[in-house]
């Protein structure tokens, strides 16, 4: 049975670096950061890939961001993507996922869709909170934490990871969102031909009219949100550092551990 | 428990209240039990609420939500959770904020506190809004709730439908466990992607030896196989609570913490000095893990 599939994918700074917070307050310093595609979002683009080597089909890689995101448009093109499409929405932060994802489901109304994935958390915002509310906007059945997924019949049979190593089964009707949980598959490398490919390939852009709106401010929201502040995060204890050299630190480190009675003589 | 800590709080601090909405099916026991924290308890009582499924337990929290109007509803954050609270308010066309380390009103306005990349920043949002707002809490960032007096039990008529199920509970698969168990282990020493191959493993063991420990391992390890996923500490792993933890190159993310948090002593090395790890553990060095733990193996030889 093929599949028109539709992943969800979003570029973020690199979580690794030190950050700093803008003098409004209200966002990171974002001049010299460098971006990369969301880490759980690599499993969820192999796996939509996967399915549609399967089964035959489609997929779509979508994301809502400012132009800096067509490089992982491209990079997902190279991996085997169809069709990409950025929605122009420009806001560098994009805080509420409330509206993000009212964006996204906008969006995938436009376009054929048997099946959504997204991956199962952001990891500069952590919401966890996307796929949901995009399937209850659409109206679609969803699972979350998915790390593997199976056709069967006309559905799919998945297994959703809980706490303590646990995994749920469920068979769920098509279409469906799922969301895609890290080391449910191992991601390809993008070959280098089709990496030349993709610089080539055109990339959909969509903007609020094309979704229906008359500009970004003006989507209907059943709320309103702001950014209060962005501060430094209290920090409710720190360790005791052990500072020096490599050697000096090794030395104090040996001696912290033997102290405490640990290490065999 | 915590949710309800959080609720508890927010209602009588704006002159309301907060009611307990539990899901199940032949789950009285843990209706009183709940009740025993001094909240009414709604009980939904199904047969079809046996199992959790997205779509049974969205029906019975609409059903809830719609009679019960109420002005916050709060869930917990953890996988079931999240798997909920984000599709209902989809649903139901409702706010949400997820993932909140504390939440407060500030007037008509609800300001949730929340950390982000890798829990470096923290952030301050509100959302307003004059339908129900849902949030979830994220696990152990306040107290459980404790008990109190004055709690009943109220059975919640809902009829689940489940000819209009869409997601079908099958099974639960428990993991296979032929290896040892990292949580009868007094020491630890627990590798993540700082060590940046899986060529350095041999390292960690033998420092893991040299203590008289075992080695344990970040989601990414196991994940990529380098270690069997019996050697996962976290909240998708194992929860230990050895003498010694020592972590060795590894961010602190949430769910790592959540597994490692109430060992006794925690060394963390990392050459990140703003890594999180750096805020649970006791004792602190920013190094290349690479170059510290062969400098310390020969100091503890010696
Ligand atoms: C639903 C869900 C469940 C999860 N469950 C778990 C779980 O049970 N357990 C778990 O661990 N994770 C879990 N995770 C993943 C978790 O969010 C993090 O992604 C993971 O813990 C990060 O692992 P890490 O710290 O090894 O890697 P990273 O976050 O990549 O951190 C590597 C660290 O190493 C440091 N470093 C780099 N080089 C060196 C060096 N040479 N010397 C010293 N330090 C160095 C870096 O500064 C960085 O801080 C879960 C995620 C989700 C969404
Ligand atoms: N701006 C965006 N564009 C496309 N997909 C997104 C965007 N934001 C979030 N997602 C998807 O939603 C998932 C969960 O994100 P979050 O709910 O923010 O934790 C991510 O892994 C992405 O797949």
């Amino acid at each position: 049975m093929p599949l028109n599939i539709v992943v969800c994918l979003k570029q973020i700074p690199n979580p690794d670096l030190q950050f700093q917070i803008a003098p409004d307050g209200k966002d990171i310093k974002r001049d010299a950061l460098n971006y990369k595609l969301n880490g759980a979002d690599e499993y969820a683009l192999e796996e939509a890939v996967r399915l549609k080597e399967k089964s035959g089909g489609r997929v779509v890689a979508l994301t809502a961001g400012p132009k800096r995101t067509e490089q992982m448009l491209r990079e997902a093109l190279a991996k085997g993507a169809d069709e990409v499409i950025r929605i122009a929405f420009d806001e560098a932060a994009a805080y509420d996922v409330g509206k993000v994802s009212r964006l996204l489901a906008a969006a995938i109304r436009t376009v054929p869709h048997d099946l959504v994935l997204t991956g199962v958390q952001s990891d500069d915002l952590v919401n966890s909170a996307t796929g949901g509310l995009v399937a209850g906007l659409l109206g679609l059945p969803h699972a979350s934490v998915v790390t593997r997924v199976e056709v069967k019949g006309n559905g799919l049979e998945v297994a959703c990871e809980l706490e303590g190593g646990l995994q749920r089964l469920y068979s769920i009707a098509l279409p469906a969102v799922l969301t895609i949980q890290f080391g449910a598959n191992t991601p390809r490398y993008a070959p280098l031909p089709a990496i030349m490919k993709a610089a080539r390939q055109p990339i959909k852009e969509l903007s609020p009219t094309a979704l229906g709106f008359a500009s970004w401010d003006a989507v209907p929201l059943p709320y309103t949100f702001a950014v209060r502040e962005l501060s430094p995060p209290a920090a409710k204890g720190h360790a005791e550092m052990i500072t020096g050299t490599v050697d000096e630190q090794a030395k104090k480190l040996a001696q912290f551990l033997r102290d405490k009675g640990f290490g065999r003589r | 428990m915590e949710a309800i800590a959080v609720g508890r709080e927010l209602g009588s601090r704006s002159g309301g209240h907060a009611r307990v909405a539990l899901f199940g099916h032949d789950v009285r026991v843990l209706a009183d039990v709940l009740a025993g924290t001094g909240t009414e308890v709604l009980l939904a009582d199904d047969p079809a609420l046996a199992e959790y499924t997205p779509d049974g337990y969205g029906q019975a929290a609409r059903a809830v939500v719609e009679s019960a109007n109420p002005r916050l509803i709060l869930v917990a954050h953890t996988s079931q959770g999240y798997d909920l609270a984000p599709a209902l308010a989809g649903a139901m066309d409702l706010p949400l904020v997820t993932n909140c380390l504390a939440l407060r009103f500030d007037g008509e306005r609800l300001i949730a506190t929340r950390r982000l990349l890798n829990e470096k920043v923290q952030a301050e949002v509100e959302i307003a809004s004059s339908r129900p707002i849902v949030a979830t809490v994220r696990p152990g960032s306040v107290k459980p709730a404790g008990p109190s007096a004055g709690g009943t039990v109220s059975v919640m008529p809902v009829r689940i439908d489940p000819s209009k199920a869409r997601t079908r509970f099958l099974s639960i698969e428990r993991p296979q466990v032929q290896d040892i168990d990292i949580a009868g282990a007094d020491i630890i020493v627990s590798a993540g992607r700082g060590i940046q191959k899986k060529e350095n493993l041999p390292l960690i063991e033998e420092f893991a030896r040299a203590l008289g420990g075992v080695v344990g391992a970040s989601r990414p390890l196991t994940d990529m196989d380098w270690l069997p996923k019996t050697r996962q500490v976290g909240q998708s792993g194992k929860t230990v609570r050895p003498k010694l933890y020592v972590a060795c190159g590894i961010s602190g993310a949430m769910q790592h913490v959540a597994g490692m948090k109430d060992a006794s002593l925690i060394v963390a090395i990392n050459t990140d000095p703003s890594a999180p790890i750096f805020e649970v553990a006791h004792v602190g060095i920013v190094a290349d893990v690479l170059k510290l733990l062969p400098a310390t193996l020969k100091e503890l030889k010696s």
